[in-house]
């Protein structure tokens, strides 16, 4: 067994499996919460549900992000608030506008697009290892996080941080032959794709749907019962 | 041939002495010896010829050794290492190997057909027993008896074997004699397999690529010929001379990669103002070849250069290593529609199925509850 076998595995059959899994997965999470149920809402109210939701996205993406400071959340605690936002903008350029990350997306839909040029991936590639690691050092000094962080929320920050790191030494040919670190970054990458669906990372979905139910709750005006 | 020194026979071809010094220099050069003193950085082949000019090294050994016999078998192959060798620009390795070494048999070059041929290569195998070096070019396949691949009514793998038996050495030129090549890239309907893979008891040095670069195989023949003994190989059995350091790490087209200058089509403004093919699906980052350092066609161009992506040939598997032409970074196949549609559905299904019972059970529950109030 040589890298190179090693390699075309995490890539082939083990990226597939953990492909069916994370949507699989997924799908799983989102029919059993979805049949949880609602509790039928009869009050009568003033404002619109859907344009209280949409406000909301609106805000979160273009308002919260350029005045934190006006948030309850940014002034309790400024670097954690300030870490967790780069650290989620970070993985979106990485993962959509990284050319490598393009490449698969464009294998996978059958289209691609223009990325962003390498020194500025870079960049926010480190901005984002850097972040998780204060989030780290935040999780293990926090009384409170500590208390109710279970293997879970470690094993969270782990397998986000094992594609992280091993992507940035291959973009960087540091260390390892490139078929070795590249196939330790596939690995760890698909790890995490079956990881996802059965740990709170899932949020990357199941955010979408609270934040539009607390907009609608916002939007409506209505007297709670 | 008994006897006679490959200086010797030279001499009675014509050449003189000056000339003969050129050649050695040429084969010092082309196994890259190192004239070097006891602290000198070592070589690539990891040789350091201390107090000895490399030139004069390879003088005293051609001086002093005989010719050295080739048998040269060709399986499940299309003869382009055979043909890039003989093309190649570098006429005196050729003539290294087509002139100064015994080439004894070879199914393409030699004059002899059919049981004439096969007469000739028995008895060189007799007379050179233990002594010859044996090249394989293309892959065996040993599936079904081996009636895939006969050559005079006997199966690739028995002729192998059989010249096998009697090699000093064995090089395996090409992907396929190497690694199966082609004819092993999925299906392999023909069972095809590498050298390294049948042969077990004897060196077998690999020396891949689609065709092997002539230099390589001319180097690693001189080396032999040279020191008797095989260079330094790495873990697929290729010599770590020509094979040490991938396409990536001498690329023309590197500083582009580094700074994230991408052609997007083929031999659109980019590509020709030399930046790199990673986006086009080049593979030289895990190929480990000298292409990007020996070039082709005497030293002038390379696929890369030209404006090609590396495809990986000296790799293992590579026909089955992705799309030639898609990024790297690539799953290896794009998952059908279909089993991702049946993965969603399995986990729709089994989510609902368990929703299902825990909403049957809070019922039951709650209607237990509410009975129990009732009786309490």
């Amino acid at each position: 067994m040589f890298w190179t076998d090693i390699l075309a595995f995490a890539r082939g059959p083990f990226f597939r499996v953990a492909l069916w899994v994370f949507v699989g997965g997924m799908a799983y999470r989102l029919v059993r919460i979805i049949f949880l149920g609602w509790p039928a809402d009869k009050v009568p109210r003033r404002g619109s549900k859907l344009w209280g939701a949409l406000k909301s996205f609106l805000k979160g993406i273009l308002v919260w992000p350029f005045i934190p400071w006006v948030k309850n959340t940014f002034n309790c605690n400024p670097v954690v608030y300030l870490a967790g936002g780069l650290f989620h903008l970070g993985l979106f350029v990485i993962l959509i506008l990284g050319t490598a990350h393009m490449l698969v997306w464009k294998s996978l839909l059958g289209f691609g697009w223009k990325t962003l040029p390498f020194p500025i991936v870079d960049w926010m590639a480190a901005i984002t290892i850097a972040a998780i690691v204060i989030l780290f050092i935040n999780r293990l000094i926090h009384p409170v996080l500590k208390l109710i962080s279970g293997p879970g929320e470690w094993l969270n920050l782990l397998f986000v941080f094992l594609p992280m790191v091993s992507g940035y030494v291959m973009a960087h040919h540091l260390w390892f032959r490139y078929e070795v670190i590249f196939s330790i970054h596939m690995i760890a990458v698909n790890i995490l794709m079956i990881w996802i669906p059965f740990s709170r990372i899932s949020h990357f979905m199941f955010y979408f749907f609270s934040k539009a139910i607390h907009g609608a709750d916002f939007g409506k005006r209505a007297v709670e019962p | 041939m008994a006897g006679k020194s490959i200086y010797e026979e030279m001499k009675e071809n014509g050449f003189t002495r000056r000339g003969f010094i050129k050649f050695c220099s040429a084969v010092a050069g082309a196994i890259g010896l190192n004239l070097g003193s006891p602290t000198a950085a070592k070589s690539e082949s990891g040789k350091v010829v201390r107090g000895l000019h490399p030139a004069n090294l390879v003088s005293r050994a051609l001086s002093s050794k005989p010719r050295l016999p080739v048998i040269w078998l060709e399986f499940q192959d299309c003869c382009g290492c055979s043909e890039a060798l003989t093309r190649s620009q570098s006429p005196t390795l050729v003539d290294l190997v087509l002139s100064q070494i015994t080439v004894e048999y070879h199914e393409t070059l030699s004059a002899a057909a059919g049981f004439q041929a096969e007469d000739a290569k028995t008895a060189a195998m007799k007379k050179y027993a233990g002594q010859y070096v044996l090249v394989v070019e293309g892959s065996i396949p040993p599936k079904d008896g081996g009636v895939y691949c006969t050559i005079g009514g006997k199966s690739s793998l028995s002729l192998l074997k059989e010249a096998a038996a009697g090699a000093a050495a064995i090089i395996a030129t090409g992907n396929c004699a190497a690694f199966g090549g082609i004819p092993k890239a999925k299906p392999n309907p023909t069972g095809a397999v590498g050298v390294m893979d049948v042969i077990r008891d004897k060196p077998v040095v690999n020396i891949p690529g689609c065709p092997a670069i002539p230099e390589a195989f001319t180097g690693t023949v001189a080396h032999f010929l040279v020191f008797g003994s095989l260079p330094e190989l790495d873990h697929l059995h290729r010599p770590k001379l020509f094979y040490g350091n991938t396409i990536h790490d001498r690329c023309l087209r590197r500083p582009f990669y580094e700074a994230g200058k991408y052609a997007a089509s083929f031999d659109d403004e980019g590509a020709r103002a030399g930046w790199c093919l990673n986006k086009l699906g080049c593979k030289g980052p895990i190929t480990y070849n000298a292409c990007a350092s020996l070039k082709w066609g005497g030293g002038l161009s390379f696929p890369i250069q030209s404006g090609h992506p590396c495809l990986g040939c000296s790799e293992p598997n590579f026909w089955d290593g992705g799309g030639f032409y898609q990024g790297q970074s690539a799953p290896l196949d794009r998952p059908a529609l279909l089993t991702m549609g049946a993965a969603l559905a399995a986990g729709a299904v089994i989510g609902a199925g368990v929703a299902g019972a825990n909403t049957v059970q809070k019922k039951s529950a709650r209607r237990k509850q509410e009975s129990k109030n009732k009786g309490g």
